[in-house]
């Protein structure tokens, strides 16, 4: 069984079909990229995926359960942790509070623990903090001597970092990671290739929006290609860098002829 | 450290040790009624000010029937005292509880409202209230009021001066601003913040934000009540005046100008806007102008407040421009 099944899923908002019977799978382990042209649903699908938009057919299938039916919060206490295409971080919130919401999950603390403060409250805390700085560690320099800092004080590049710390910091199983590159020069690009296949290596599963081609060709172990709500290509990244009608979706219709 | 991050702890007893110290001996000093009634009402108004700031400071939603549940927990002490001859000891704990019922019972059909949605519902509960509580004579005896509230009594005898009601409300902020410190500094805190900042991105960190929402709700409205309960025994007497749309106001006022999203602002607040209009007597009619001068100058000098977090009042949905963040839906991609 894959650890992620899409099957045949469609969108509509009103008449337009932002996406039509999409179906791949994702496998334990796999990096699978996610590519097409603006508007091609991938970012829909993305918010199917951890229910925050309702799918009007087809399934998902998350180690065998339905994600369809679940809230947001039931989706990442399954195990799959998203970042967004626009950063959502806590802006008067400190990186250490951030990682801290990370952690909320693995944490039990409730309104009666937290005003009666037994002593498993100060370790359940200490634990939080130490596994967020060890999340942390992955981002080398950038994230650790600002840790009390507000994240609105933060550089561009390290909010995007700051919002994947935070995903990493709830150990999902799989990651959904929106356009991680964004807005990034090719330096910081290079770094978040660097990360992806760090966060491989803590055996997470990731599912990759991208538009930087060197990134997604860099990582992927195979590419998906939408277009137009509809699912054009999937195969290995040298495969889709061949194939025709993707070359046609994204450089339109005379290229792919010539 | 900046003053919005102060939380007292153990570590840092030389700040509040000190403060606290300060406020024992404090009647002592000035031995005066007239002084200690206004410290026993700055005292009221620092926990309906702090627990007003766990909902509109903390998580980010915008109550404004904060006066609606002072005045239920209020009705709730005054009519168990009157007619059930309950003591000050259980009424106000019983306050506290039908206050933050009636908040469970308003925050779980609108709290799946936001912004200024919410603002209204909570508008027209107070309105509700207010007219509840004039015209149903039976149970509140309307226009009337309840008169002959019994004090409190400690070890049997019951408090006459202000000088023990002044040693009463400053027992109770210490304990509920120690409570409220421990739920801000904990898990349950950070998910209130997190809701604050980005709904959606809490949802994703797997915050079942509803449920948090409604929980800080009860929290905020359970401590009105509590404050209500004390108003009650202290004033001796209710009626539905003292708890209309301006209370919420007042309220407001002083939890914008301490500022919000802190732990020492709703205290700043409350104190100064309670000693504020009274030590400004000797201006006579000019005093509203200066009082309306400050609120001014806070709000364009330091929007925050006294001891906000920075930028507490800009980045928020409904009093300002939609910023990037405050979005619903992400884009089609």
């Amino acid at each position: 069984m894959s650890l992620l099944e899409i099957q045949s899923v469609s969108v509509s908002f009103g008449g337009l079909m932002a996406l039509k019977r999409v179906s791949f799978a994702l496998e334990e382990g796999e990096i699978v990229g996610l590519i097409g042209p603006n508007g091609a649903g991938k970012t829909t699908l993305f918010n199917c995926l951890s229910a925050f938009q309702p799918v009007s057919e087809g399934h998902l299938r998350y180690s065998g359960v339905a994600l369809e039916t679940l809230s947001p919060h039931q989706v990442a206490a399954l195990g799959v942790a998203r970042t967004f295409q626009t950063s959502r971080i806590f802006r008067r919130m400190t990186v250490l509070e951030h990682l801290l919401v990370g952690r909320h999950l693995h944490q039990r603390t409730d309104l009666w623990a937290a005003i009666a403060r037994p002593a498993w409250v100060a370790r359940e805390e200490a634990e939080a903090r130490e596994c967020g700085l060890r999340t942390l560690a992955l981002f080398e320099d950038r994230l650790l001597p600002r840790l009390h800092d507000f994240a609105e004080t933060l550089s561009y590049a390290n909010r995007r970092r700051l919002e994947i710390a935070r995903a990493l910091a709830s150990e999902p199983r799989l990651l959904l990671l929106d356009e991680p590159t964004a807005g990034m020069n090719p330096h910081e690009s290079a770094g978040i290739v660097q990360l992806i296949k760090k966060i491989r290596h803590l055996g997470i599963s990731i599912l990759l929006i991208e538009h930087d081609m060197k990134v997604i060709m860099g990582v992927s172990d195979r590419i998906v290609v939408l277009d137009h709500g509809e699912k054009i290509a999937e195969g290995l990244p040298e495969e889709i860098r061949r194939n025709e009608e993707v070359l046609r979706a994204y450089m339109g219709r005379r290229y792919g002829r010539a | 450290m900046p003053v919005y991050e102060f939380v007292p702890r153990r570590e840092n007893w030389y700040v509040w040790l000190p403060l606290l110290a300060a406020l024992v001996i404090f009647p002592l000093l000035v031995r005066s009624e007239y002084i200690l009634s206004i410290a026993v009402y700055a005292g009221i108004y620092i926990i309906l000010t702090s627990s007003l700031n766990i909902t509109n400071g903390y998580t980010g939603l915008f109550s404004f029937g904060h006066a609606a549940f002072y005045g239920i927990g209020a009705y709730t002490a005054a009519i168990l005292a009157t007619r059930l001859g309950l003591s000050f000891w259980l009424t106000l704990p019983l306050a506290g509880v039908v206050a933050g019922l009636f908040g469970a019972a308003i925050a779980l059909p609108t709290l799946r409202l936001t912004g200024i949605f919410l603002a209204l519902v909570t508008i027209g509960f107070q309105e509700i209230t207010f007219l509840v509580t004039l015209n149903w004579i039976g149970l509140t005896r309307g226009p009337m009021g309840i008169p002959a509230i019994p004090p409190p009594a400690i070890g049997g005898v019951a408090l006459s001066g202000n000088l023990g009601y002044y040693y009463l409300i400053l027992a109770l902020d210490v304990i509920v601003l120690g409570l409220l410190s421990r739920i801000v500094t904990s898990r349950v805190g950070r998910a209130f913040m997190a809701i604050r900042e980005d709904e959606l991105a809490a949802q994703s960190a797997g915050i079942p934000t509803f449920r948090v929402k409604v929980l800080s709700f009860v929290i905020a409205t359970f401590f009105a009540g509590i404050a209500g309960a004390f108003f009650a025994h202290h004033a001796r007497f209710v009626s539905a005046d003292s708890f209309r749309l301006d209370e919420t106001f007042a309220i407001l006022t002083m939890l914008i100008v301490g500022g919000m999203g802190s732990l020492v602002g709703p205290v700043l607040g409350a104190v100064l806007l309670v000693v504020l209009p009274e030590a400004s007597r000797f201006l006579a009619e000019y005093r509203g102008v200066v009082y309306g001068l400050i609120l001014i100058g806070v709000i364009l000098f330091r929007p925050e407040g006294l001891a906000g977090v920075p930028g507490i009042i800009q980045a928020r949905g409904a009093l300002s421009r939609v910023d990037e963040s405050s979005g619903a839906g992400e884009p089609v991609g």
